[in-house]
C-alpha cells in the first residue's frame, strides 16, 4: 500500500464532497482552456480574414470608424456614399499599385433563411476587383459580359444556399428585374462567400445611386507609404482612409475589452476553485484530527502527514484538470457558438483553437494551483500533536 | 546499562492551562529492563497514561531524564522522536484507534507506509494469523468485534518489530474473556520474542499475571511490587 492509495481512500470516503470539489476545479480549468483557446483562435481567424481581403487600404465616407470597420469586414464597405469622382481623382496617385471601386448594397429578403427573412449583401464591382483579390477566382461560368448588364456572380455560399447554378435566373427583392447567373466564385472563407456580385454600373442603376461608391479598395506599392498617402488624401473632406491593420487593431481593441472581462471571470472561477479545494481538504483534515493523531502515534512523521494531505489535494486537482480539459475539448463547439453570437465581429474559421500545448499548459497550471492550495491544509495537519489529537477523541 | 529498556530519572510532567497547573508526574524514578512484562496500576489521574505517553514519545517531559533504549528523549527533536517511535515502539490504545476506511490488513500495513525502509518488519498477514484473525483480513473495523479490533491494533503495533510494546488500558473496552485472551497473547509475545511490555490497567487480576506491578498514585510511585513466579 502506498501513500497514493491511502490518499485516494480518504477521498473516496466522502464521495459527493470530493466529486463536487473536483467539479469546481474542472469548471475553472474548462473556462481557462476555452478562454486561452479563444485568445489564440480569434486573433488567428481575424488575421487570416483580413489577409484574405486583399486590399490594405479602404477609402470610405467619413463616419464612425468602428462602425465602418465592422461594415467593411462584413463586405458592406459602409453605407455612406462617396462620389465616383474621388475614385478618378486618386487613381493617378503614384503610390497606388492596384485600385478598385466598390458599391455595396443591402436588401431585405423575406424569403431568406427558410422564410425567417434576412439581409442579402450586394456588391458592385469592376474587373479591377479581381487583381486585388488573388484568392478569388471563378470556379464556374465566367465574368460579366458587359459593364451594365443584368448579370450576377454568386459567392460560393450564396449559390449553395439558394441552390442556384450558372444559367439560372435570380431576382433582387423589391426590384422588378430578372438577373442571369453567369458565374460562381470559389469559397474564400470570408464574409464575401455569401455576397451577390453585380457589375458596378448595374448596381448604381438598380439601387438609384448613380455616380456613387461606398468604398475604394487600394493596394499600395509599399504599405510603409500609407501615412504619406493618407496626408495627400486629407484635403478631401468627405472621405477617410482606413488601413486594414487599423481595422484589425480596432476590432482587436473591441475584443480585448471583452477578453479582459472574460479573463476576470476565469480568474474568479479559478479563485473560487482554489478556495473550494482548500476548504474541502481542510474540512477533511479537521474531521480526521483523531486519525491523523493515530498515524502520528504509530510513527508517521510530520513530513508523512504533510505528504498524505498534499497528495489528496493533488489528486483532486489532477482529476479536476482531466475532466476540465475534456469538457473544454468536447464542449468547445458550444462555446464557439455562444461567442459568435456575442462578439461584435466574428471572423470565419475556428474561433476556439484548443491545441495540445494549451491543454498541457492549463493542466500544468492546475497542478501548480493544487500544489499551492494543498500547502496550508497539509501544514495544518502536519502540525497537529499526536497526544492532543488522541485526547480530543475521548 | 545495556539491558535497560526504560530508565526514568526524576521524571516530571506538568500540564498547565490558563487557570491551573496539574502535576501529573512528580519526579518519579523507574527502571524497566529489557524483556520485562510490567503493569502500571493506579486510580484515574494517577499518571499512568502520562507515563506511557512520555515513554512512547507522544509527549515530552517537563523535566528529568528519560532514556529509552539508551537515548534521552529530551535531547531529541521531533523528527528523531517519530523515527524512534516507528522503529522501536509499538502502541496499543484503549479505544483501538483503527482507521475506519481501511480494512484489517491495511490497518496493520499502515506503519509500513510511514517507515519507508525497514530492516526487519514482520509480514502483516503472518501477524494477523498469529493474533488469530487470518479469516478477517479484508474486514473493516465496523465489521469486527471489540476483541478482534484490539487484536488488529496489537498486530499493527507489532508490524515494525518493536522492542517495547506500550498498552494504555488495552482491556478497557473488552469483556473478561477477550481481556484474558489479550493478556495471554502479551505473555506469549513476551516469552517467545523477549518483547518488553508495559501495560497500564485498572484490572487487578490481569495485573497479577505479569512480572511486576508499579502502583502509581497522585503522580508518585506508591509501591513497586515484583511478583514471584
Amino acid at each position: 500500500m502506498k501513500f497514493f492509495i491511502l490518499a485516494y481512500k480518504n477521498l473516496k470516503r466522502r464521495k459527493s464532497r470530493s466529486f463536487l470539489t473536483i467539479g469546481g476545479v474542472a469548471v475553472a480549468v474548462a473556462v481557462l482552456v476555452c478562454l486561452l483557446g479563444f485568445n489564440a483562435g480569434y486573433q488567428g481567424a481575424l488575421t487570416s480574414d483580413i489577409d484574405k481581403m486583399g486590399y490594405q487600404v479602404v477609402v470610405t465616407a467619413k463616419g464612425c470608424p468602428y462602425e465602418a470597420a465592422t461594415m467593411i469586414l462584413n463586405g458592406e464597405a459602409g453605407l455612406k456614399f462617396i462620389d465616383e469622382d474621388i475614385y478618378k481623382q486618386i487613381t493617378s496617385d503614384p503610390d497606388i499599385d492596384k485600385i478598385t471601386p466598390l458599391l455595396a448594397q443591402l436588401a431585405y429578403d423575406p424569403e431568406k433563411m427558410e422564410g425567417k427573412g434576412g439581409f442579402t449583401n450586394y456588391l458592385g464591382i469592376e474587373e479591377s476587383y479581381m487583381p486585388l483579390k488573388p484568392n478569388v477566382e471563378i470556379i464556374e461560368g465566367k465574368w460579366f459580359s458587359g459593364n451594365d448588364v443584368n448579370e450576377v456572380i454568386l459567392g460560393y455560399e450564396a449559390a449553395e444556399s439558394e441552390q442556384k447554378s450558372v444559367g439560372d435566373k435570380i431576382s433582387i427583392p423589391g426590384k422588378d428585374i430578372v438577373f442571369t447567373i453567369v458565374g460562381i466564385f470559389n469559397r474564400t472563407g470570408s464574409q464575401e462567400d455569401g455576397t451577390v456580385f453585380l457589375p458596378l454600373k448595374t448596381t448604381q442603376r438598380i439601387f438609384d445611386t448613380e455616380g456613387k461608391l461606398t468604398g475604394i479598395g487600394i493596394k499600395l506599392k509599399q504599405i510603409e507609404k500609407i501615412s504619406e498617402f493618407e496626408d495627400r488624401l486629407y484635403p478631401i473632406a468627405s472621405i477617410q482612409v482606413i488601413s486594414m491593420s487599423q481595422v484589425k487593431g480596432t476590432i482587436l481593441n473591441l475584443v480585448n475589452s471583452a477578453k479582459i472581462l472574460i479573463m476576470s471571470v476565469a480568474f474568479i472561477a479559478i479563485f473560487v476553485a482554489i478556495i473550494g479545494v482548500i476548504n474541502t481538504i481542510l474540512m477533511s483534515v479537521f474531521e480526521r484530527t483523531q486519525e491523523i493523531g493515530i498515524m502520528k502515534a504509530i510513527g508517521a512523521s510530520r513530513l508523512d502527514i504533510f505528504q498524505l494531505i498534499w497528495m489528496e489535494t493533488l489528486i483532486v486537482c489532477t482529476l479536476g484538470g482531466i475532466f476540465g480539459s475534456m469538457i473544454a475539448f468536447f464542449g468547445g463547439n458550444l462555446v464557439e457558438l455562444l461567442v459568435r453570437n456575442v462578439m461584435p465581429y466574428a471572423p470565419g474559421g475556428r474561433l476556439l483553437l484548443i491545441t495540445p500545448e494549451l491543454l498541457l499548459f492549463s493542466f500544468l497550471g492546475v497542478i501548480i494551483v493544487g500544489i499551492i492550495s494543498g500547502l496550508y491544509p497539509a501544514f495544518k495537519a502536519a502540525s497537529m500533536r499526536p497526544i492532543e489529537v488522541i485526547r480530543s477523541g475521548e | 546499562m545495556k539491558d535497560s529498556a526504560i530508565s526514568a530519572n526524576k521524571l516530571k510532567k506538568i500540564y498547565s492551562s490558563a487557570f491551573e497547573k496539574i502535576i501529573a508526574l512528580k519526579e518519579i524514578d523507574i527502571e524497566i529492563k529489557k524483556g520485562e512484562f510490567v503493569t502500571i496500576m493506579g486510580p484515574s489521574g494517577a499518571g499512568k497514561t502520562t507515563f506511557l505517553n512520555l515513554v512512547g514519545y507522544l509527549d515530552r517531559p517537563t523535566s528529568g531524564r528519560l532514556d529509552i533504549l539508551g537515548g534521552n528523549s529530551i535531547e531529541l527533536n521531533e523528527g528523531r522522536l517519530s523515527r524512534i517511535r516507528i522503529d522501536k515502539i509499538g502502541f496499543v490504545f484503549e479505544d483501538f484507534f483503527l482507521i475506519s476506511s481501511l480494512n484489517a490488513l491495511e490497518n496493520v500495513q499502515l506503519p509500513l507506509i510511514f517507515a519507508k525502509k525497514f530492516k526487519n518488519n514482520i509480514n502483516p498477514e503472518t501477524l494477523l494469523k498469529r493474533v488469530g484473525l487470518d479469516h478477517r483480513l479484508t474486514h473493516f473495523p465496523n465489521e469486527l468485534s471489540g476483541g478482534e479490533l484490539q487484536r488488529v491494533a496489537v498486530a499493527r503495533a507489532l508490524v515494525n518489530n518493536p522492542e517495547i510494546l506500550l498498552a494504555d488500558e488495552p482491556t478497557g473496552n473488552l469483556d473478561t474473556k477477550n481481556a484474558q485472551g489479550l493478556f495471554d497473547l502479551f505473555r506469549e509475545l513476551n516469552k517467545e520474542e523477549g518483547l518488553t511490555i508495559v501495560v497500564a490497567t485498572h484490572n487487578n487480576r490481569l495485573g497479577h499475571s505479569t512480572d511486576r506491578i508499579i502502583h502509581l498514585k497522585d503522580g508518585k510511585i506508591e509501591q513497586d511490587e515484583r511478583l514471584v513466579k
